[in-house]
């Protein structure tokens, strides 16, 4: 049998699963007990419980398709505990192919080797541990600071828009990749490649328009009929809709025009 | 008499503190837990890597890696929340799903940032959003591993939508807030563009801090010229005057 796939990995990987998930029902729990204190409808929180995961379906199964491209080289087990936990595609193939570089094994063929397997993990590990002790030791010191900027402020107004620019600042960076972005790759030793963010094209811009027409469109309707209940499912329905067009688009599109992207990778 | 400088002290409520505590311990456990995972690996395999071998993988992605964790958690735990701060940097994924599904819940309550509600929405949307991930993924890798290649194989029928999930998901999200803040949004998108053109290969994780910072700035200097008066402020200044 496959080391890497062993009833051994299965029950770390087990394990780690039930740790997640129980801190998480932790916070979630606490969380929902102070919005009670607080005076917050038991609607309102169950709603943001069903929007946010509702939300999650499609990016999660994203990441489940990173799991897979990492499964050829790692077995299935050790990808999936490294993206249970703070793990992402591009920081573990650097990870794993600086790794395997001191075996002189290239990323992306099976791993035999026990020690190159075990030494993955430890670069996986200690490569991407340093925020659980940096959010402990900063975070309240973080707060405590933008706290006394937003107190000293003299306008009411400003917080608010300081608060709404920081998160378009973050959107705009994801906007204008789709945009003007580059496709990017990680090139294994054996010459394959592996994408790691797709490039700008006919193809990017049609998903992103369409998920924001779709949204503008459903909020009309939402505020127009009165139709509250369907606020909560607004989000995921553009994002589904606009991932059906990227379907549409790939086999019934026209082949070369829906593909092309604005600076192609040679 | 010498002015004394006064800073605003800031008070955290008990249930904040509260929240800092649990984390702290949380956050403890995960880096025992996550250390447990390539030492039990070591102990069951019986297999020993040179500290060499893994201090040689590690020069290549500590340089990169431990820099963009730096710079994640100041740019990050504002937005975030005190307990989604503390869960996201556990489950990972925060750019392309913790962070987008905190804003879409926040947008959804309606609840006013830097409140106790916007606290205890954005920690229920986190650790909602960390559940189902982690179940999707163990439902997967154990249920589905023999069919998990077709799905996303090259010429698999779905393969568009996952790769094409970014752009759907900064659409929708995108969508609410240009419509409420287009003013300020015209400034870091064209930002985010002549950066991607002169530097194409710029990674997210450089370019996210660059347009936050400009966006922060320009809206910043947009609200002292007075741009982003309504038409009553406006009114209202110039009766003042």
């Amino acid at each position: 049998m496959d080391f890497k796939v062993s009833p051994f990995m299965y029950g770390l990987g087990a394990i780690v699963v039930v740790f997640v998930i129980a801190q998480s029902l932790f916070f979630l729990i606490k969380a929902w007990k102070h919005g009670k204190e607080i005076g917050m409808s038991t609607n309102d929180l169950r709603n943001s419980v069903v929007s946010s995961a509702l939300f999650t379906i499609a990016p999660a199964l994203a990441i489940l398709a990173t799991v897979v491209t990492l499964a050829g080289s790692l077995g299935l087990v050790l990808p999936w505990i490294r993206l249970t936990v703070i793990g992402n595609i591009t920081y573990e193939v650097t990870a794993a192919q600086g790794a395997l570089d001191s075996f002189n094994i290239a990323f992306g063929t099976d791993i035999t080797s026990q020690e190159a397997f075990a030494a993955v993990a430890w670069v996986m590990t200690i490569g991407s541990i340093l925020p659980l002790f940096l959010v402990p030791v900063f975070l309240k010191k973080i707060q405590a600071k933008i706290g006394q900027v937003t107190k000293s402020s003299s306008d009411s107004r400003l917080p608010d828009i300081l608060s709404a620019a920081t998160f378009i600042g973050l959107i705009s960076a994801f906007i204008g990749n789709a945009l003007a972005g580059k496709a990017t790759y990680k090139e294994l030793e054996d010459g394959t490649r592996i994408s790691t963010s797709i490039g700008a094209g006919i193809m990017s811009v049609a998903v992103l328009l369409t998920s924001i027409i779709v949204f503008i469109v459903l909020q009309k309707i939402c505020t127009k009929f009165k139709l509250n209940k369907l606020e909560t499912f607004i989000m995921p329905i553009s994002m589904f809709v606009a991932m059906g067009v990227a379907i549409l688009l790939t086999h019934v599109g026209g082949g070369n025009l829906v593909t092309l992207e604005w600076r192609p990778v040679a | 008499m010498k002015k004394k400088k006064t800073t605003a002290k800031v008070e955290f409520s008990p249930y904040i503190n509260s929240v800092h505590r649990w984390g702290r311990i949380s956050s403890v456990l995960t880096i025992l837990l996550l250390i447990s995972v390539p030492l039990a690996i070591c102990v069951h395999f019986n297999v020993w890597p040179a500290a060499n071998d893994v201090f040689n993988g590690l020069l290549k992605v500590i340089p990169i890696f431990w820099t963009s964790a730096v710079l994640e958690v100041i740019t990050y735990s504002p937005m975030l929340g005190t307990g989604a701060t503390y869960l996201s940097f556990v489950t990972g994924n925060i750019t392309n799903l913790k962070l987008p599904c905190v804003l879409n819940a926040k947008e959804s309550a309606k609840v006013k940032s830097d409140s106790e509600e916007a606290e205890v929405i954005s920690t229920i949307a986190t650790a909602t959003s960390s559940i189902v991930t982690t179940v999707i993924i163990a439902v997967g890798v154990v249920a589905l591993s023999p069919f998990l290649k077709y799905l996303t194989d090259e010429n698999s029928v779905v393969k568009p939508a996952f790769d094409y999930v970014l752009p759907a998901l900064f659409g929708a999200l995108g969508a609410g807030y240009f419509i409420k803040h287009w003013k300020i949004s015209i400034f870091p998108i064209v930002l985010a563009v002549v950066i991607l053109i002169f530097a194409p290969t710029i990674g997210t994780g450089t370019l996210v801090p660059i347009c936050v910072i400009g966006s922060i700035l320009a809206a910043f200097v947009m609200f002292k010229l007075g741009w982003l008066d309504s038409k009553e402020e406006r009114k209202a200044k110039k009766a003042k005057k």
